[in-house]
């Protein structure tokens, strides 16, 4: 009963604090686009006639008093009005939907490559802090957080693309012939099996390959690197020694040890998903990704700012849930961390 | 051979850092950093060709004892482009990390001494602006504040700001109830002073070890601000803008626009990474 009570509160301080962090992004936007810069410019851009600003004034409410302004900008952000792009004629929203899956596919697989190597190199690492491997290891992620990511890209085109042909040019998410298979999902990896056609799978991975790995090596490190530091830490713990001591099996041993790295390693593996969202940014430039970040670059070079300012919203919103859930798993594997809350 | 002389003296900075990370490392880091910044402020003196001339004549041209990096598009030298791009993006990160700690730091402290609504206000405040995604912010926040050097330096800024509040804020809470800092109050210090003559200057150790590092992000969002075409204006020399003037020639084989100021970029960012490690290294505790 106590329990259920204390789960409760547990995730009602969680959901409150997801609550008031979108309400203060919400602020944080209105003030940039509203107090910094101009709003009729970001509306309408560098050319406007005296009737379109009439009418984006109008439209704006910037005669209305500034809370006012700030209220029926919640309330269009709260229903899913972020304006419509100049460019492209549609709702912000729609594109924005339209757009997400070729980043989060991106991101995601990016993401696990990048676990599947940092989490058993960090452990293996700590096991043998001396060998060959932590060392080698090390370098790799001192070099990674070091490298560029769009550069690193470029270095990989080159390569692999430019030198030894092996992988397809930068241009998109997949070959030409296979561009009208059906949408389903807005993976191609999972479309292309849907629609059973195995070529186009292939061209799908092979386009993937590349940008995957350039956002893995530079943005997965930190994923190594506290799995380690965790590792060592709890390696060298008297709560180890005594299980040690005890006679416990290895097994059980291991099992001791997983549970207490996991909620520092989750909530940074939450934080790298968060970032990658937005860190695919500059990668979606080079590989000509038609995704959230090439529609922001492609909209800010036509003075088409209300895209931006929604991608912004979109991936901040996305982070911020991230790392609510991952707080929240933290709760349920670690009772110290509902207990602290 | 003094009787005071009981406690063996304690080993300068240097000495620490060197015991804790290796001669040879610290030697190379420290000096090849040094390096990089007295090329970048030497540049005018040195006889590197105009880093902003065109010559149509020598356009695309591949490295040569002439033009050591080869030449780009519009036949500027890549070489001395590159070594006066340290120039542009040191100066815009050093000002804009600069400017979060001035900030930073202050906040940090009040918010760390007094505790209670400002407190809860700040924290909250620093954890949702480092959730907000760094490029795209920055590309929003220029949107609206226009293409200029001084928005690209105030959105790396306003990243930074929160780094060092969380920063000054965490050595400063521990500190709040200690004894020589009742004492300063007791005495009749005003609060102001307590925290910027009593307290603040113990929170400056890390704030000293982190610049480097914020430094090496700012480079790195500098760069990618300015390869997607923000903030810096083009024929000034900067390492993301040069990597993004040569990226369409990559894919025919003109590697030298792109991979010469990368590597100055990648170097760069890595000294930095090394050299904030160093020297959080000698102010940690001994495990």
């Amino acid at each position: 009963m106590d329990s259920t009570r204390h789960w409760i509160k547990f995730l009602a301080k969680r959901l409150g604090g997801l609550a008031l962090s979108l309400w203060i992004v919400s602020l944080i936007t209105f003030t940039v686009t509203r107090l910094i810069g101009n709003p009729v410019y970001l509306l309408l851009g560098p050319r406007y006639t005296e009737d379109q600003f009439q009418a984006a004034v109008q439209r704006l409410g910037l005669d209305r008093p500034i809370w006012d302004q700030y209220l029926t900008y919640l309330g269009n952000v709260l229903t899913g009005d972020l304006g419509v792009s100049r460019y492209t004629q549609t709702p912000v929203l729609e594109d924005l939907l339209h757009r997400a899956p070729a980043t989060l596919e991106l991101s995601t697989l990016a993401l696990l490559l990048g676990v599947a190597w940092a989490v058993p190199a960090g452990i293996a690492a700590a096991r043998n802090p001396r060998g060959w491997f932590a060392w080698f290891a090390d370098a790799i992620a001192r070099i990674g957080v070091s490298l560029p990511g769009f550069w690193l890209s470029l270095l990989l085109v080159f390569v692999f693309f430019a030198q030894l042909q092996w992988l397809p040019a930068p241009l998109g998410r997949i070959d030409e012939a296979y561009r009208d298979l059906p949408v389903v999902t807005g993976w191609m990896t999972i479309d292309t099996l849907l629609a059973g056609n195995l070529a186009a799978f292939g061209s799908a991975l092979a386009h993937l390959v590349m940008p995957v790995v350039a956002l893995a090596i530079t943005t997965c490190p930190s994923i190594f690197q506290i799995t380690r530091a965790r590792t060592e830490e709890i390696m060298a713990s008297d709560y180890i020694r005594s299980a040690r001591a005890f006679g416990m099996p290895d097994r059980t041993i291991r099992r001791y040890m997983l549970l207490n790295m996991a909620a520092p390693v989750l909530t940074m593996i939450a934080m790298t998903y968060g970032f990658l969202i937005s860190g695919t940014v500059l990668v979606e430039v080079v590989f000509t990704w038609p995704g959230l970040g090439l529609y922001a670059v492609n909209a800010m070079s036509h003075s088409d700012y209300e895209p931006v300012q929604g991608v912004v919203l979109f991936t901040t919103a996305f982070y911020l849930f991230l790392y609510m859930a991952a707080d929240i798993v933290n709760g349920v594997i670690d009772p110290r961390a509902r207990a602290s809350s | 051979m003094s009787a005071v002389d009981i406690a063996p003296a304690r080993p300068s900075l240097f000495r620490r850092a060197i015991d804790r990370n290796g001669g040879w490392r610290v030697a190379i880091v420290f000096g090849a950093l040094a390096a990089i910044i007295v090329l970048g402020l030497l540049a005018p003196l040195l006889p590197l060709q105009d880093p902003i001339k065109p010559n149509p004549l020598a356009k695309l041209a591949a490295p040569s004892l002439q033009h050591l990096f080869g030449t780009d598009n519009n036949g500027m030298d890549v070489f001395s482009r590159t070594i006066y791009a340290i120039r542009t993006d040191f100066t815009l990160a050093l000002s804009s990390v600069l400017l979060g700690v001035l900030v930073g730091v202050p906040l940090g402290a009040i918010s760390g001494y007094f505790g209670g609504w400002t407190d809860a206000v700040v924290s909250r405040l620093s954890e949702v602006i480092q959730g907000f995604p760094q490029i795209l912010f920055g590309m929003a926040f220029i949107a609206a504040a226009g293409n200029s050097l001084t928005s690209v330096v105030l959105v790396v800024a306003i990243y930074n700001v929160p780094v060092y509040a969380k920063m000054v804020r965490s050595v400063i809470v521990p500190l709040r109830d200690i004894d020589y800092v009742q004492a300063a109050k007791v005495a009749g210090n005003r609060p102001m002073r307590v925290i910027f003559r009593h307290i603040v200057p113990n929170a400056m150790t890390p704030v000293f070890a982190q610049l480097p590092l914020s430094c090496a992000y700012a480079v790195q969002m500098i760069a990618g601000l300015s390869f997607i075409g923000l903030g810096v204006p083009i024929p000034t020399p900067e390492w993301g803008s040069m990597i993004q003037l040569g990226a369409n020639y990559m894919v025919f084989g003109k590697w030298w626009l792109s991979i010469f100021p990368g590597l100055a970029l990648f170097l760069s960012v890595w000294l930095l990474n090394a050299s904030s490690t160093i020297l959080q290294s000698i102010w940690a505790r001994r495990t």
